[in-house]
């Protein structure tokens, strides 16, 4: 049996409209200087705003730190990728 | 003990001829493991189209543990993850060669003549990039986690893993030199 879902639950325009993110992953090599120093330089963060998203993945093992179209996203994981951090995208799992 | 400097808007690193010899022997050897050259001649395609794009039908996900760490996964489902690395791949492998060849065309200069030296106007950017993926395919060698200084410290001098330790340590402190100019 499938339940009917009932409005303010799941939709279709919620799921097309459901964002993409990009994850960075903890790691014992990059230096916490140097993960901040990347944010600031791809994202135009603060440093404030860089430090406490590098704080994030330090202690939390991830951080999502950017959202947008999976196309954006791609972007912002390949250009991680060429900085050596360690990053993946995904659907927004929240709802 | 080597220093990068910042001289007017530019930056300068000051390195030991053996500074500079180990250097090189690690940017040469994570060439050798990138590959040199064309990035494209390392994928076979037997498709026709994808010859003449040149642009491989697959990218098979590395095996060696140092470049899946350098070239990773951008997606845990592996379907996207494949469809992504074909289509990029090429690209950040291609990135990363470039910084390695210009940090090694700066060292070359100063091993070449035999002497230790300052090697001026560097790329910042560059160089911090190319530290860093040294240190991580140093860093899978090693097995490096949050306890590898006290492993470290505690190796016997006869041990050879720790004159790697030694240079993997090394790199983060030159690194980080780097970034307190930069942040």
């Amino acid at each position: 049996m499938v339940k009917t879902l009932s409005k303010g639950e799941v939709s279709v325009s919620e799921l097309i409209d459901r964002p993409w993110i990009t994850i960075v992953w903890d790691d014992p090599v990059n230096l916490m200087n140097y993960v901040v120093h990347v944010f600031i330089k791809l994202f135009g963060f603060s440093k404030e705003r860089a430090h406490e998203l590098m704080m994030q993945v330090h202690n939390e093992g991830r951080a999502v730190v950017s959202t947008g179209t999976r196309e954006e996203m791609e972007r912002d994981v390949q250009r991680l990728h060429e900085h050596g951090l360690w990053a993946t995208l995904q659907r927004d799992d929240k709802i | 003990m080597s220093n990068f400097e910042k001289v007017g808007d530019g930056y300068s690193l000051d390195l030991t001829l053996d500074e500079a010899q180990i250097l090189i022997n690690l940017v040469e050897q994570l060439l050798e493991l990138l590959g040199e050259g064309d990035f494209f001649h390392h994928y076979d395609s037997n498709d026709p189209l994808a010859q003449l794009l040149a642009m491989p039908s697959e990218i098979v996900t590395p095996d060696d543990p140092v470049l899946l760490r350098l070239l990773p996964n951008a997606y845990a489902d592996p379907e996207a993850a494949s469809d992504f690395r074909r289509y990029t791949e090429p690209q950040l492998r291609g990135v990363k060669q470039r910084n390695l060849r210009l940090v090694r065309e700066q060292l070359t200069v100063l091993v070449d003549e035999n002497l230790g030296g300052v090697i001026e106007d560097l790329d910042s950017d560059i160089w911090l990039k190319a530290i860093n993926d040294l240190r991580i395919a140093l860093s899978i060698r090693l097995e490096i986690n949050e306890t590898s200084f006290e492993t470290f410290e505690l190796l016997p001098d006869e041990d050879p893993q720790k004159p790697v330790y030694a240079v993997y340590f090394w790199l983060g402190w030159l690194q980080e030199n780097l970034l307190e100019l930069l942040l």
